[in-house]
């Protein structure tokens, strides 16, 4: 490199951070990174991105169309102006000035396995440098065991870049960067509700796609619901005709499609039926399936052809969903209509059964018809409060109710999910940022082989008041809080006045979200999804 | 507008040749799930199927399409179609066997020309044959934006049948000739109270082509925020919320063409003097003083080069034949309380009302020397209407009845009486967007001609990238097909098209669009579960 080109680098380094003293940027701030990484140290200098940054990949991995469609979205999102990536006069322009100081991106992939299971290897490296006299080009390097660790490694180099409005190019700042970085916990999800109110493909889609910017890595898609039915079921089409009307539905190739979609992102779509209580829409198509036509909840567990439906499902749904965990509900099971449906009654009589029995031998019948499709059963934790020492020794508990409950669980060796409902329940507008965040998974947990048992958390976005007009702002900003307590360290994120430590980092992370067109709402605000209070800046509310 | 009447009736009897002969019976309407209503429809009993390789063609064609914006417009309409839902079923095993397929949309448009002109004939006729007929569904148009909207209403003809896993469409024969009732059909975002990123104007933009309106008015900087660049005066930008709530000057043209693309075209605000205390942050010699900062420093002659620097540069990106000048809610207390400019007001023997005013006409000056016709919000008529050059438009907010006296007056007006316009009274149901009549009051012929349309407006206090879609949605659907819709075909009872509406805002939901519910007001959440249809 010339010594002239290397003054008029300097030069515009100065300029620009001259110019950024009358106006705040991120030049003059803490590292603007959403969920923090686990590691991570960075300099003081600014660097240009190239619009036209080159991938270059290598690894065993390195070939993955996950990694080539992955690397064509976030170029779409770093270079959104109208002077970004592919505009000539801009590139122009700059050539004219100065050479960039990012050309490329190279990312290496040791794994060539794309199996997205839990648990799979997240962990990546990231260093951003200027060229120097060791390096000719200067470039981002991302390395990963697995593509999805590399993905992860995108999102944060997605994060460290910035468009300057005073160059109209790119910039990253507080370079060199170095980040080794890897999440606190295997599971992050987030529940979607498609029974209670119907969510257009599409919308699913957007939902996935903002996950990914918070790294939450599972979709729990509660599908079915008392109130509606909405997936094609080959074997038992009738199931359908539980759908709200023939346009709020998913046909197989849709649901199949929402995870590919979800896979291109690292994101795994765990899918529930929720039996035996919360499926009185089976019974539209099915009336059988209703202890009676007057009494239709919980589903009639007296009868085999109840157990050939939940067969049939599970089998359409295991060619769909291959991820390890398969959600069989289990939750708020209210036993009234078997106690007075006369046949249900004679039926409990003749085995001796309570309804409590009942409920037990149906979940545990449910269980066993998921293992046999080599599921591994997840169960709400009434579940195990009811009869957990009956569970199959494999089932994950699903933790709403009772705050200890993880506690408990993981003492008797199972594993264990979190989601709080005093917290973690999106569709609870009362809960600000600060509850969200501060809500910790391990809790009361104190041996590390018992901390090993809860294999994350989840925020749910129970959809009784939820459709596609305010499902995104509902979601967000708060599941981020979330996302960042599960994705860091518990130090980074227990440590420290969080006003400081998170606010505006989050302030940020909501307006990158807007930027992206995610609809995230006003972090401030003490109500969930409720509108900005007056004018003002995006990151001031 | 005016005269296109004879030039539809003069192509009908070519048109009735292909019309098989069921035309439909008006309480009928209801059930067509169109939005906003043609002007004329009518249609069969029979299925069709879209091919799996649906395709476009133009012979016959005047328009080249170098520009591509037909075959994208008819690639969106393909995707907002098939819906993101996966086409997988076999078309000919429906058992009607290859007749009933539709191999494809023959567009056929007159003019040459892709220059987006305000006014231009949005019309088109579509023919959607009957199973027996042959197999191209057929579009015409004078210009490729009116062909743009008959791809609307063909998306809306088109659905995806979950069962079969094809896309068809029902009721075929069709035949629909449409035509806007109003060539201005706007809706107001404004990036001053709160910054709306790029995706989200775009979002916007695509929005509003479903409900085909077709001017999008940006009301860009305000007292709270400038997030423009003014080349000509870069400081302007210091007044923005933050180094990141910008526009470059790129990004605006990029908005602009975006919309063009659509057949939308962008209005271009600036609100002079009252509402522009933004300007100073970067030049404060536009205040009147420090501590006296709106409106704008009437006696100063730097204020005027900067809204003619400010108007130069606009010239160069909003294509767009008006600019709005604003005009509105101008407090003029700071002129007077401000010695320099009081002795100002006193050597011209002006009062405040009269430095509005000749404030306002400077104003004016600058606009048409750039070869803009102006827009100004209705206190300039109230004040000093007669003194307005000829060809300003007067935008109603504030008053009833001021439609009326502008066009009496000769002067053209737009419509956005704030009871039932403005988008960010939240009370304010769709019903009263729908019943909202341009025209009320107004007999004369000639009065009529001078009312351009209407506009729904989404200020922005409230309203940031979180909410916008669903405050702006489905209620100014209601007023799109007010605007749209020919006056003997609207509802006379609001409630008679809820039907539909909600038909229409699922659809939204469908294509990603965040659309409220229906029952209530503005940005209602849906208080149970249920279909999206229901409520």
């Amino acid at each position: 490199m010339s010594t002239n080109l290397l003054r008029l680098i300097l030069l515009f380094i100065t300029l620009s951070i001259t110019s950024s003293l009358s106006t705040p940027s991120p030049a003059d701030s803490p590292p603007y990174l959403w969920p923090l990484p686990a590691e991570f140290s960075f300099g003081n200098e600014t660097l240009s991105v190239d619009p036209t940054v080159t991938l270059i990949v290598a690894g065993n991995g390195g070939g993955s169309l996950i990694i080539r469609a992955a690397f064509d979205r976030y170029m779409g999102i770093i270079f959104k102006h109208a002077s970004g990536r592919g505009s000539l006069l801009s590139r122009i322009r700059f050539l004219k000035m100065v050479e960039y100081d990012i050309t490329s991106l190279k990312i290496v992939v040791h794994s060539d396995s794309e199996e997205l299971q839990l648990g799979v290897d997240e962990s990546y490296t990231l260093m951003v440098s200027k060229k120097n006299e060791q390096s000719i080009v200067g470039a981002a390097t991302i390395e990963a065991n697995t593509v999805y660790g590399a993905l992860r490694g995108l999102e944060t180099f997605s994060q460290l870049c910035a468009f300057d409005y005073i160059t109209k190019s790119v910039q990253i700042y507080k370079a060199p960067w170095y980040i080794q970085d890897k999440p606190r916990f295997g599971y992050r999800g987030l529940l979607i509700d498609t029974s209670r109110h119907y969510l257009p493909i599409d919308v699913i889609k957007q939902i996935i796609e903002s996950m990914s910017f918070a790294k939450l890595n599972v979709l729990h898609w509660h599908i079915v619901d008392e109130q509606s039915f909405p997936l094609e079921t080959p074997t038992y089409p009738n199931l359908w005709k539980g759908a709200y009307s023939r346009w709020e539905r998913y046909t197989v190739e849709d649901a199949s499609e929402i995870v590919r979609f979800a896979k291109m992102r690292g994101i795994n779509v765990m899918a529930e039926v929720d039996v035996p209580g919360h499926a009185e829409s089976w019974g539209t198509g099915y009336p059988d399936l209703w202890p009676s036509l007057s009494c239709r909840e919980p589903l009639d567990v007296t009868k085999n052809f109840t157990f050939d439906v939940i067969s049939g499902i599970l089998a359409d749904m295991r060619k769909i969903f291959p991820f390890e965990l398969f959600h069989l509900g289990g939750d708020e099971v209210n036993t009234d209509c078997w106690k007075n449906t006369t046949h249900v009654k004679e039926w409990l009589q003749g085995r001796n059964f309570t309804t409590k029995d009942a409920y037990k031998y149906f979940v545990l019948r449910a269980q066993q018809i998921a293992i046999s499709k080599n599921w591994t059963p997840v169960n709400w934790e009434e579940t195990f409060s009811s009869f957990g020492k009956d569970l199959d020794p494999r089932t994950v508990i699903q933790n709403w109710l009772v705050s200890d409950i993880c506690q408990k669980a993981v003492a008797k060796g199972f594993r264990c999910i979190f989601s709080n409902q005093g917290y973690w329940y999106l569709d609870h507008l009362d809960v600000p940022w600060e509850e969200v965040y501060n809500t910790e998974p391990l809790n009361g947990i104190e041996d590390p082989s018992l901390q090993k048992l809860v294999i994350g958390g989840e925020v749910c976005m129970w959809g009784e008041t939820a459709d596609t007009s305010v499902v995104l702002q509902t979601i967000w900003p708060r599941a981020a809080a979330a996302a960042e307590r599960m994705w860091s360290t518990r130090e980074a994120v227990s440590k420290g006045n969080i006003t400081l430590t998170a606010l505006p980092r989050l302030h940020y992370f909501r307006c990158l979200l807007n930027n992206r067109g995610v609809p995230a709402a006003p972090v401030d605000n003490f109500y969930a999804r409720r509108p900005p209070l007056g004018p003002g800046s995006c990151y001031a509310q | 507008m005016r005269g296109r009447g004879a030039k539809i009736a003069g192509v009908l009897p070519l048109f009735m040749l292909f019309i098989a002969g069921r035309i439909s019976a008006f309480e009928d309407i209801e059930r067509l799930r169109i939005w906003p209503l043609p002007a004329q429809v009518s249609h069969g009993g029979r299925r069709m199927y879209l091919s799996g390789d649906f395709k476009l063609v133009t012979e016959g064609s005047k328009y080249g399409d170098t520009s591509g914006i037909l075959k994208e417009g008819f690639d969106r309409m393909l995707g907002v179609v098939r819906l993101s839902h996966v086409i997988s079923g076999d078309r000919n095993s429906s058992g009607s066997g290859g007749s009933a397929l539709l191999q494809g949309l023959h567009v056929i448009i007159s003019s040459s020309t892709d220059e987006l002109e305000y006014g231009a004939d949005e019309s088109y006729k579509l023919v959607v044959p009957s199973p027996e007929k042959p197999s191209y569904a057929q579009l015409e148009a004078k210009s490729v934006y009116g062909a743009l909207h008959g791809l609307q209403t063909f998306s809306q003809l088109c659905h995806f049948n979950l069962k079969k896993k094809v896309i068809e469409i029902l009721m075929t024969p069709w035949n629909i000739i449409d035509q806007p009732r109003f060539s201005y059909r706007g809706l107001l975002i404004d990036t001053s109270r709160h910054y709306l990123p790029l995706p989200v104007i775009k979002n916007v933009i695509d929005s509003m082509t479903y409900a085909k309106l077709n001017v999008l008015h940006w009301h860009i900087v305000d007292t709270q925020s400038f997030p423009l660049e003014i080349p000509s005066y870069p400081k302007l930008w210091n007044g923005a919320y933050s180094s990141s709530q910008r526009y470059t000057f790129e990004d605006a043209a990029e908005i602009v063409n975006y919309a063009r693309r659509r057949g939308i075209h962008v209005l271009a605000e600036i609100d002079v003097p009252g509402h522009a205390l933004s300007w100073g942050k970067g030049y404060p010699a536009l205040w009147p003083s420090k501590n006296c900062q709106e409106p704008l420093d009437v006696s100063s002659d730097f204020t005027f080069k900067v809204i003619d620097g400010i108007l130069s540069d606009f010239s160069k990106i909003f294509k767009f034949k008006f600019v709005h000048l604003g005009g509105d809610e101008v407090n003029t207390t700071c002129w007077s309380a401000t010695p320099r400019i009081a002795q100002w007001l006193k050597k011209h023997r002006m009062s405040e009302k009269e430095a509005y005013q000749y404030f306002v006409l400077r104003a004016q000056k600058i606009a048409l020397s750039h070869g803009y016709e102006i827009i100004n919000w209705e206190e300039t008529f109230i004040n000093f209407g007669s003194k307005l050059n000829p060809k300003t438009v007067v935008h109603n907010w504030l008053n009833t009845g001021l439609v009326e006296n502008v066009t009496a007056s000769g002067l053209r007006c737009i419509v956005s009486n704030q009871e039932f316009w403005y988008l960010d009274h939240i009370d304010a149901p769709w019903q009263g967007f729908y019943a909202n009549e341009p025209f009320q009051n107004i007999t004369d012929k000639k009065q009529q001609s001078l009312v351009l349309g209407g506009e729904v407006c989404m200020w922005g206090e409230h309203i940031d990238a979180s909410d916008i879609e669903q405050t702006i949605w489905p209620r100014a659907a209601a007023a799109a097909e007010r605007l749209w819709t020919p006056y003997a075909k609207l509802a006379k009872n609001p409630n008679n098209v809820t039907t539909r509406l909600a038909h229409f805002r699922c659809l939204l939901n469908q294509r990603g669009v965040a659309a409220a519910p229906l029952v209530g007001g503005g940005r209602v959440v849906p208080f149970e579960p249920g279909s999206c249809l229901a409520q």
